[in-house]
């Protein structure tokens, strides 16, 4: 089996190469042609392809004796335009190469931004409501863009008969990238944590990879939507102070109810931001619900489809985060039978 | 009267925003090659139909005026075609990669009985306007130089530079600064007039895949003279337009609302530097707040495209002279080439 992986070597997608071959799955790796690849220690195996989504004229050649494509490509820097032509216009240009090859199973990485956090109470799972148009233009470029990337995808897919899956990781932390957007602001080495006892939708990468590696051979997730969380998730406040500590950046921590946060960011709107067309993100008012609003998180639709469990749980992620050497990436026991199943 | 878009990227945001407000304007279509971004810009400004192949966007929508806001390569295509389906074509800068084809174009336009005018939004920001306004009162005096100055950084790895996917820009001679130049001559143009003669300096400061960073050029004008540059290395960003007069002086930067008029004061010669200087900071002042609340309303420093657009429809709607006129696109244009590197880079 042979897999296309989009974003070989961005953060997620290393790791999601390295739990690919972890299962004997063979990987062709697709970077942008300026991607500096020396750090990876890729095995030789690993079957490089140079491509950018945006103008890559060569893009069906990529498909060569592939059985599924895993996207994980997104333009995540840059104005709204630029994250707009790479995340969807570039699944265009790749779904368009997929078409005319013989691969018809993809799993996409989408986000759980393209969630409605404003009409969701309680418990945010994958039943909750997704954004509609045209509100989701409110919204901000990397949600427009996440949100458009799964829509032209289920396009394609419905208009080709192909298989898709589509996983939606929350907040992807591990080695280099212990910060998340969900602690609050930051100021300096200083943190204003707002609503510090709510919980944060995160996974860790080794774990969020391995799901993207089993979603790939499991026919059980065929036509399935998941969320990847590897639980219902830490509270900001202590997440906040174990990437304090393991990354050695002491600072204080001035916690703020959320409550109050939102009370404030709403007056605020009322009074003087209404009729401002471009106001920070973190002052308008559904903005910062989508960023912040207090919700329980779940994988129990992961649990119950594919038996999938988390092979590291917070404290053993923490370690292999902060822990000055890395150990060297230990499979868990199912992962060289070459099977499916991980539990 | 209808209006359609061809390239619904970055600048295209500008024209459907404004589009949208003007009164009397329907945006009846828009066009990119990618399905996906001509549906979204479809949906987000409330645009009846989206195309991907833009010759059955003019034959099925009939537009009176079309914009073309693509990559600069491809408007001269775009624009034929749309003169020849009958719509006024609004065209981004630069207009076209060569001054034979803006010839080209603009005969066609005539022949059509068409308008085709490029955009130099930056002449219809407030501070040129206000400048020009002080010049018509005769308070200004007759304006006998101007410069005119870039700084912007276009050698981060996102954009002109971006070392994945090439920049359509640089095609064009001069790489990536050619995309500002229209932006230069249309100032030059405005305060000083068509051009006589020009020199220019090319220079690379930095290893990159642009072919130059760094521009200067001296124009001689029919009513003045010009200094005309483009800085990739100088920060921060600014947009520095400095025009003489015979009476006052004016500084704006273009990227912000600063503007400032220096002038004849009714003080004792020695004492006029220390009025001069009072006024200049309550006006720098008085812009530093100004440039922080347009931060969150309104198009910012596009606020020129809006004035352009709206004086246009208007101009068009009246059938009275445009705000760009044939003559002003072929003047500028001819500048532009005057402008452009006759050498390969070092």
């Amino acid at each position: 089996m042979k897999a296309l992986v989009t974003g070989a070597n961005g953060f997620l997608g290393r790791h999601v190469v390295d739990a690919l071959l972890a299962r004997g799955i063979e990987v062709r790796a697709m970077v942008r042609p300026a991607a500096r690849l020396d750090a990876f220690g890729w095995r030789s195996s690993v079957e490089i392809f140079r491509a950018d989504l945006r103008t890559s004229r060569d893009l069906p050649h990529a498909f060569e004796g592939v059985d599924v494509l895993i996207h994980l490509a997104a333009v995540v820097s840059g104005g709204e335009d630029a994250q707009f032509a790479g995340t969807v216009a570039g699944t265009e240009r790749l779904l368009d190469a997929m078409a005319s090859s013989g691969c018809r199973r993809l799993v996409l990485c989408s986000s759980f931004s393209v969630y409605d956090y404003s009409s969701t109470r309680g418990t945010l799972n994958e039943g909750s409501p997704i954004h509609q148009s045209p509100d989701v233009y409110t919204r901000g470029g990397y949600t427009v863009a996440k949100w458009w990337q799964e829509r032209v995808t289920r396009d394609f897919v419905e208009k080709h008969g192909w298989d898709l899956t589509v996983l939606r990781p929350g907040f992807i932390w591990g080695r280099d990238h212990g910060y998340l957007a969900a602690l609050g602001q930051q100021i300096g080495r200083h943190h204003v944590v707002i609503g510090p006892l709510n919980r944060i939708p995160m996974t860790y990468v080794e774990n969020c990879a391995d799901v993207f590696a089993l979603a790939a051979v499991d026919p059980r997730a065929r036509g399935q939507t998941f969320n990847v969380v590897d639980g219902p998730g830490e509270r900001i406040w202590k997440y906040l102070s174990d990437y304090m500590r393991g990354s050695d950046k002491p600072g204080w921590r001035l916690p703020i109810p959320y409550w109050l946060a939102s009370t404030v960011v709403r007056l605020a709107f009322v009074t003087v931001f209404r009729r401002a067309t471009k106001v920070p993100a973190i002052l308008t008012p559904r903005k910062f619900e989508a960023m912040l609003k207090p919700l329980r998180f779940e994988n129990r639709k992961l649990q119950k489809t594919l038996g999938w469990s988390p092979p590291f749980d917070y404290r053993q992620s923490l370690a292999r985060t902060y822990d000055p050497a890395p150990q060297p990436a230990k499979a868990p026991a199912s992962w060289s039978s070459g099977t499916a199943a991980s539990t | 009267m209808k209006a359609a878009l061809i390239g619904a990227g970055q600048i295209a945001r500008q024209h459907l925003a404004c589009l949208q407000t003007l009164p009397g304007v329907e945006l009846a279509a828009i066009c990119d090659l990618s399905p996906a971004t001509a549906e979204a810009a479809a949906e987000r400004y409330e645009i009846p139909s989206w195309f991907t192949d833009y010759r059955a966007m003019l034959e099925k929508a009939r537009p009176d005026v079309v914009h073309v806001t693509t990559p600069p390569t491809s408007h001269f295509r775009l624009a034929m075609d749309s003169l020849d389906a009958g719509a006024h074509v609004i065209v981004e800068k630069p207009a076209t990669s060569t001054l034979d084809e803006l010839e080209a174009l603009v005969q066609r336009a005539e022949e059509a009985g068409r308008h085709v005018v490029e955009d130099y939004n930056y002449v219809f920001n407030h501070a040129p306007q206000e400048i020009l306004r002080q010049i018509k009162s005769g308070q200004f005096g007759a304006v006998t130089h101007v410069e005119v100055l870039i700084c912007l950084d276009i050698l981060g790895p996102g954009g002109f530079a971006d070392p994945n996917s090439p920049h359509p820009a640089l095609t064009l001679a001069g790489g990536a600064i050619a995309d500002f130049l229209p932006h230069l001559a249309s100032l030059a143009h405005c305060f000083v007039g068509p051009h006589r003669t020009a020199k220019t300096v090319w220079t690379k400061r930095k290893p990159s895949p642009l072919p130059f960073d760094e521009f200067r050029s001296v124009v001689d004008a029919e009513r003045g003279t010009a200094v005309l540059g483009f800085s990739s290395n100088s920060q921060p960003d600014a947009f520095w337009l400095r025009v003489y007069g015979e009476r006052m002086q004016a500084t704006a930067n273009l990227f912000e609302t600063r503007l400032t008029f220096d002038g004849p004061h009714n003080v004792p010669k020695p004492l006029r530097p220390f009025f001069s200087g009072l006024e200049e900071g309550k006006d720098i002042r008085r812009a530093a707040l100004a440039t922080l609340l347009r931060k969150f309303k309104g198009p910012g420093a596009y606020e020129g495209l809006w004035e352009f657009l709206a004086r246009t429809y208007g101009a068009l709607a009246d059938k009275s002279i445009l705000p760009i006129t044939v003559s002003d696109v072929i003047e500028v244009n001819r500048m532009v080439e005057a402008l452009k590197p006759t050498e390969q880079p070092r």
